[in-house]
């Protein structure tokens, strides 16, 4: 944990951070204020990006429907984790099954939205902007990290990838931070003396510095902005990735990426929405040993993510939300996999979740143009997170007050 | 500057696309010139603004677009080292280098320009396509219609080998449809969304049952396809997939749908009214989707020599990175003692850490672009290739610790400490505006000039420590805000 002195000078330290215009003196004293240990909630979300196929994952073994539609994809009942007489977690699920014994799991089936989209990037958009209008061009992450009492080095939000910034973090003041893990976030300088390098960070900051104006055009003031904010983010994660007592597993996949958010929260980093994805779910053909090696991947990570956090004694302020676009047509294809599809089931995990299976699983023989019809909008979920658990009132974020789940509700 | 600046709904479509002419209130000179090659190009170097100056907006824009003399017979020699580049073990990598020595030095950066905008329209990826041998394929069939009409590169697009690997083509069977092309065909590459329905969506599929790929090419195959009549955008016909290639090219949104996607590429990434680009659609409908001559009134119009043009894109991480070498780098004569190859393949690295790893798109919707390039990560990346870049590490490969450390000298064809001698520069002011006349054309904000101006003069430097300081002010003027703005 950071005091407030460590926080000042570690932020102070860079000359050029002291050049930086408006934006750092702001930052500076959000961070004076917010110094102080936070126990506060944190929110990670994992994005399935491609469709995953929610039929096989939360499985419902004892409906004869399910095994005729999906007569190669098919998992028994033998194979199955059992979550009770009728569902049971796809078997490549095993990395989860400690938190769902525990009760750390909830398990909700059935969600999705009205009109559901079939296109990747309209339904990817809906999910994230939470507005299946598409009149929103922001991220509902982005705007509830507005209504968030950040204690963070001003990194509202913290985008774990290599690519661009997810939809659901744009929006946020002052911008979303995305770490690549192709970098080594490290400001290089090229080739010259060490006794130039305090000028040349110093010019850096000053040319990036608002030049204070309404005049300026937004495009402009936009790169600007993002600029100085790298150079504050740059010098601040390199303290935590490569200081003395670095966050380790850096690098990598999903395990590597909720490693690196499990040692963040740990030192005290202080964001509370992290994202991180995990693609590949659009299995259109021979599904079953790719859509087993993806789960496989999810649940070690989320499964170890958990255990990392409780060896230091935070994931009782952590949540994790896992979505995805869209499920899968009911029916396999001709090519041992499946097509896009609409309502799916989606995890929340931690310690203060109630564990359990939410909603009955979606009927298999009264279908939307072969698709699962939704009983939970995807929107209430959030809703529930954002007031119950994040504290942030969900209305000033989606415009409209959904109803929460109440199995969803945070424990005590 | 945009106090005055009228809104774009207010602007009269007609006149805006009327081409523009200089007058002494707004004359041509470098920052028009650096406008025009940033977006029809991949920037300028210095010897380009001076023949740009000379020629004019008409001289300049005719050389752009029908390339330098010579550069027909120079594609048949560079297809022939991509097809070599694409058929060894790494050709992938090959690929991405051989595509910017094209770029850079193929004399017809209009074309690439266009060929790199046909490959993220039609955004496929080496990552599922696997076989570099049919990716180099699509690249040229792009290049053969980068600048000529549509339709012809739509039916070819529907033909190609990757993109029938890419979408699944092999799994449309009849009885079985799989939807991929056919919904993407749609959706991405002419309509756009809310311009079909979901039934437009399976009907189009049935038609492109038995599309299929050897591997090689395309393969129709007969017994796969299905015969029966569909309802394709009201039309019903017993059609296959180039009927509806045919019913789509006779839908206005996909002039609608083009012609926006090209303004946001060539123009502004300030989203446009609709009435704004009615008369551009209208043409390129009428003229049969001829997108060099949509291209040509784009560039030429008054409309792209204004504010709402000028700085209002965010460059992308192939236009940062050329732009910054074409600047930085002489090609001297072969014979010069100055001369150096320009070692293009140690760019492709830092392209991909950007953000744009060529031939490998995100996804078939292709590179978002504009404001979704710069994030924390990739702002990072561009200001560390430009400190590489400026201070010469990125030719030495791999650099050592010592080199850092010292203050040794790049060759003079790959340094930019040339500058203020070439332009005859001695005071840290005309050095700062040499600097910025070249990398910034235009001009930046007066106070940056200033801190630029105060970098350069403090301690007054002179001989090698004043070329050391001059490196890295153009490290600076690479990293900086203007610097990302095509």
């Amino acid at each position: 944990m950071f005091t407030r002195r460590q926080f000042l000078t570690r932020t102070l330290r860079g000359s050029s951070l002291v050049a930086l215009g408006t934006v750092v003196p702001q930052f500076i004293a959000q961070t004076a204020r917010a110094a102080a240990p936070g126990k506060d909630r944190i929110l990670v979300v994992v994005e399935l990006a491609g469709g995953n196929d929610g039929l096989n994952t939360v499985i419902p073994y004892a409906d004869d429907l399910y095994h005729k539609a999906r007569p190669t994809l098919r998992r028994t009942k033998d194979t199955v984790i059992r979550l009770g007489d009728h569902v049971g977690l796809h078997s490549g699920m095993r990395g989860m099954q400690a938190l769902w014994d525990q009760g750390h799991l909830a398990v909700v089936q059935g969600v999705g939205y009205p009109n559901p989209d079939r296109s990747h990037f309209e339904a990817m958009d809906i999910w994230q902007s939470a507005d299946p209008k598409r009149a929103t061009p922001t991220g509902w992450l982005g705007r509830a990290s507005a209504g968030i009492d950040n204690r963070s080095g001003g990194v509202p939000a913290l985008h774990i990838g290599p690519g661009r910034l997810p939809m659901a973090l744009t929006g946020a003041p002052g911008g979303a931070v995305s770490v690549g893990d192709q970098n080594s976030f490290r400001l290089e300088m090229g080739r010259g003396g060490a006794d130039r390098q305090a000028d040349r960070r110093k010019l850096l900051g000053e040319l990036a510095a608002p030049a204070g104006g309404p005049g300026e055009y937004d495009l402009l003031s936009f790169v600007q902005r993002r600029q100085v904010q790298t150079l504050t983010a740059v010098e601040d994660l390199r303290d935590l990735l490569e200081g003395p007592n670095a966050v380790r597993g850096y690098g990598g996949g999903l395990q590597q990426k909720l490693q690196l958010v499990a040692g963040l929260i740990a030192r005290g980093f202080g964001t509370r929405i992290f994202y991180a994805s995990l693609d590949g779910f659009d299995t259109h053909a021979d599904q079953a040993s790719s859509h087993q090696r993806l789960l496989a991947e999810l649940a070690d990570a989320v499964g170890s993510f958990f255990q990392a956090l409780k060896t230091t004694g935070h994931d009782g302020r952590v949540q994790l939300l896992t979505f995805s676009e869209f499920g899968r047509r009911v029916q396999e294809n001709g090519s041992r996999g499946t097509d896009h599809g609409a309502a799916s089931c989606l995890f929340v995990a931690g310690p203060a979740v109630r564990g359990g299976v939410v909603g009955r699983h979606p009927s298999l023989s009264d279908l939307d143009a072969g698709d699962l019809k939704f009983h939970t909008d995807f929107r209430r979920v959030y809703a529930t997170l954002l007031d119950g658990w994040l504290g942030c009132e969900s209305k000033a974020v989606m415009g409209d007050q959904w109803g929460h789940v109440a199995e969803l509700e945070p424990k005590g | 500057m945009t106090a005055t600046l009228l809104p774009l709904d207010k602007i009269d479509p007609v006149t805006a696309w009327q081409p523009w002419r200089p007058s002494p209130a707004d004359p041509w000179g470098r920052k028009w010139a650096g406008h025009l090659y940033r977006r029809a190009a991949f920037g300028p170097a210095r010897e380009d603004l001076t023949e740009a100056e000379q020629l004019g907006p008409a001289g300049i824009l005719d050389l752009l677009l029908g390339g330098r003399p010579g550069a027909d017979e120079t594609l048949r020699t560079i297809v022939d080292i991509g097809q070599v580049a694409a058929a060894r073990e790494d050709g992938e990598d090959q690929m991405r280098s051989w595509w910017v020595y094209g770029m850079l030095q193929g004399g017809h950066p209009l074309r690439e320009k266009l060929v790199l905008f046909w490959h993220n329209h039609f955004a496929t990826s080496i990552a599922k396509v696997h076989r570099p041998g049919l990716m180099f394929r699509q690249n040229c069939v792009l290049r053969d219609h980068a600048l000529g009409r549509f339709g012809p590169l739509l039916q070819a697009i529907s033909r190609d080998g990757a993109m029938l690997l890419w979408l699944d083509s092999n799994s449309n069977v009849k009885g079985k449809p799989n939807e991929n092309y056919a919904r993407e065909l749609m959706e991405l590459f002419s309509l756009g969304v809310g311009n079909y329905t979901e039934k437009d969506v399976r009907e189009a599929a049935r038609a492109f049952t038995g599309w299929h790929t050897d591997g090689e090419g395309f393969r129709f195959n007969p017994g796969l396809h299905d015969g029966g009549p569909k309802t394709v955008l009201g039309k019903t016909g017993s059609w296959d997939g180039g009927d509806v290639v045919r019913v789509i090219l006779e839908q206005p949104a996909t002039a609608r749908f083009l012609v926006r996607k090209l303004y946001t590429f060539f123009v502004s990434e300030t989203p446009p009214p609709d009435a704004l680009l009615e008369p551009l659609c209208e043409s390129f409908r009428k003229t049969d989707y001829d997108v060099a001559g949509l291209v040509r009134t784009m560039l030429a119009s008054r409309h792209f020599y204004s504010d709402h043009a000028f700085r209002r894109r965010i460059k992308s991480p192939v236009e940062y990175v050329l732009g910054a070498v074409r600047a930085v780098y002489r090609r001297y004569a072969e014979t010069d003692p100055e001369y150096r190859p320009l070692p293009q393949q140690v760019l492709v690295p830092r392209v991909t850490a950007m953000g744009q790893s060529l031939f490998a798109p995100p996804n078939v919707k292709g590179w978002p672009g504009g404001r979704a390039w710069l994030n924390t990560s990739t702002m990072l990346e561009r200001a560390n290739f430009a400190a590489a870049l400026a201070t010469g590490t990125l030719w030495t490969v791999p650099p050592s610790a010592t080199d850092t450390a010292a203050d040794a000298a790049p060759p003079r064809a790959l340094d930019p400490a040339r500058l203020p001698a070439e332009e005859r520069a001695t005071r840290p002011e005309d050095i700062a505006d040499a600097l910025l006349d070249l990398y910034v054309p235009g001009g930046v904000r007066p106070d940056a000039r200033a801190k630029l101006v105060a970098f350069l003069a403090a301690g007054n430097p002179a001989g090698a420590a004043l070329d050391g300081r001059v490196r890295e002010a153009v490290h600076a003027v690479l990293a900086m805000p203007e610097y990302q703005l095509a």
